[in-house]
């Protein structure tokens, strides 16, 4: 397992006693970029959420859990598997503390696990993403694109060993997904980051020619099971 | 904790509106409280003062003739609530038939004879031994009387149908101010005014020999000070319980005690029942705030900050704020006592309101601890957001 980012096998929640969302089998080492592709409604961000930790796993038969080759334990402190520099993750709502100005709120993660802040990174990220004058800025003062490019930055700071991204420019107008998408694949390159993208639209833009986790939906039990997985690398 | 103070500082900053208000609520509460409470200090405080600057209001008067033994009067002096006790020989003063001053001539008849000693607090530091006398002002002025000056002290008696004299020199060391004794009467040293009982009672006594009597083994009465006015009551009820009838000086020094422990309960019942009130508009506040606030608690979760640290936040905002609310307070009433003293100027060295800096510590100290529990709602409602909820917030 050895350099291994994510790797993950029958990681499953049940949401209600008619649904469960599964993630089956997923490897990926630095630099890999997969798409959980599906419909809306199929469970992609709560896979997204398994993956990261965020969302308590229930227990299902044979499940591992390694994240940057640590086992992920019920009721570990999340900084000793998410910390910045292991875990980035853009939000489908681009939510920030609205009482922090970008700055702060781009910085806060690696505050909080009292990590030492890369400045000419966090410059680079500020640069590219087209933040910089705006650093000062509350969230309320800025736009919703801008807020996303935040966010964005505020999952990179650390160069995440994963980026996780949900449905990162579904809140832009056509028009810049593009060039946010092109960004972020850029960005998570020079972060060397391995890279999961939930996304219903990614069959263009930057992520169309990147591998897919299969989704498909079994009846086991009378509980509708949504999965997800991705042939083993 | 810095991450967490920062964190809840400039939550309060971006919210300022609803911290005003907040802070504008607590003063609301606090400020009439606190001006009541200086009014309740200055006025009663300015009265009791009063009565303890009084010794007058510290004496129990023995009611009747009683027996009390030397070992009577050893326990009660090494009382803590006794602040002076001297035996008498009678229920009422011995009086000296006749007080003369030779230079310049007066007399007195009829002057009553008080016994005193070390420590008497109507006869604060002047010193008095046999053959030493105090003077109260009325009789100063009657005698024309000075420090140094002496005094014959004619004591009569009838023996066999003939009357008999006894004469004494005594050195005036001092007069007891008018406010404090305000007539006529000569304090005695004890040996002194045994001496005169013993001349009028035994007729082995002759004038040549009456001024080294034997002691007493029996007293009828005594003056007796408690050390402090609220030692008034318990001192009484302990010489009751010992079945000696005793009734205090001044029975509105007890009515005005009785006052003003009422009034400390009243207000003590108000501040409680503020204090209850607001303790429950803070804690709904705070609970509102981290309801308000759940998807970023959530976010905060999902970036790792501790549970700890996140629970900590609305315990410093509220603490945060109830030091605004008693600094903004402070603010507006200490002027406003200011202001009432300066309306209501009584004299000097006495105030209608007064706050003590023990006021303001207990003030701050109790809106502290009403903060800190207060705030336990929000915290236990923080433990149940979890990262989770950010991710489903779409």
């Amino acid at each position: 397992m050895g350099g291994q980012v994510v790797h993950i096998r029958n990681l499953g929640v049940r949401l209600g006693p008619e649904l469960a969302v599964i993630v089956e089998a997923m490897d990926m080492s630095a630099g890999d970029v997969v798409v959980l592709d599906a419909e809306s409604g199929a469970g992609k961000s709560t896979a997204l959420g398994l993956i990261a930790g965020a969302i308590p796993a229930s227990a299902f038969d044979g499940t591992v859990h390694c994240l940057s080759n640590t086992e992920i334990t019920p009721h570990a402190p999340r900084l000793d598997y998410g910390s910045p520099d292991r875990i980035g993750f853009v939000l489908q709502t681009n939510i920030l503390l609205p009482y922090l100005t970008a700055l702060e709120n781009i910085r806060l993660p690696v505050e909080i696990a009292g990590q030492t802040l890369d400045t000419a990174w966090l410059t680079h990220l500020l640069g590219a993403l087209g933040l910089s004058g705006l650093e000062y800025r509350k969230p309320t003062e800025i736009s919703v694109g801008q807020r996303q490019r935040v966010a964005i930055a505020r999952a990179l700071l650390g160069r995440p060993d994963l980026l996780l991204l949900d449905e990162p420019v579904s809140a832009l107008d056509p028009g810049n997904v593009g060039q946010v998408e092109a960004l972020i694949e850029v960005l998570a390159e020079d972060a060397k980051s391995a890279v999961i993208l939930a996304s219903h639209q990614a069959a263009r833009g930057a992520f169309a020619g990147a591998r897919r986790a299969h989704h498909r939906v079994e009846q086991r039990d009378g509980v509708t099971h949504s999965i997800f997985a991705m042939e083993t690398v | 904790m810095a991450l967490s103070l920062t964190l809840a500082l400039k939550d309060m900053r971006h919210d300022w509106q609803s911290a005003l208000c907040f802070v504008a609520a607590l003063v609301g509460v606090l400020a009439p409280l606190l001006i009541i409470l200086a009014l309740k200090n200055g006025i009663i405080g300015t009265m009791v003062g009063r009565l303890i600057d009084d010794p007058n209001n510290r004496q129990l008067i023995a009611v009747g003739a009683g027996s009390h033994t030397p070992a009577f009067f050893d326990e009660m002096r090494a009382r803590d609530d006794v602040a002076f006790i001297v035996p008498a020989t009678r229920s009422i003063n011995t009086v000296a038939n006749a007080l003369r001053n030779r230079n310049p001539r007066a007399l007195e008849r009829a002057v009553p004879l008080i016994p005193t000693g070390p420590g008497d607090p109507l006869l604060p530091d002047i010193p008095l031994t046999e053959g030493q006398a105090v003077a109260s002002d009325t009789l100063r002025e009657q005698l024309s009387l000075e420090i140094g000056s002496t005094v014959e002290m004619v004591i009569g008696r009838e023996l066999d149908s003939q009357s008999q004299t006894a004469r004494a020199d005594l050195t005036v060391t001092g007069f007891v101010p008018p406010d404090l004794y305000g007539r006529a009467a000569l304090f005695i040293s004890l040996p002194d005014l045994l001496a005169v009982e013993r001349f009028r009672d035994d007729a082995s006594v002759t004038p040549e020999t009456w001024r080294n009597p034997a002691p007493f083994d029996r007293y009828a009465s005594f003056r007796i000070y408690a050390k402090s006015l609220d030692d008034l009551r318990p001192l009484q009820i302990y010489l009751e319980e010992q079945g000696v009838q005793v009734r205090p000086r001044a029975e509105n020094a007890t009515l005005l005690l009785l006052f003003r422990k009422n009034l400390n309960i009243l207000y003590a019942a108000v501040a409680v029942i503020a204090a209850l009130g607001f303790w429950a508009a803070m804690a709904a506040n705070l609970r509102g705030m981290v309801e308000r606030q759940r998807i970023a608690f959530s976010l905060l979760t999902l970036l790792g900050l501790p549970e700890a640290q996140r629970r900590l936040i609305p315990i410093l905002q509220s603490t945060t704020l109830v030091i605004l609310g008693v600094a903004a307070t402070l603010v507006l009433v200490l002027p406003a006592i200011a202001l009432i003293n300066l309306g209501f100027a009584t004299a000097p060295g006495q105030f209608i309101a007064r706050l003590s800096m023990l006021d303001i510590a207990a003030t701050l100290t109790l809106g502290l601890i009403t903060a800190l529990t207060a705030s336990i709602w929000a915290v236990a409602a923080i433990g149940n957001i979890h990262s989770e909820e950010v991710l489903r917030h779409a």
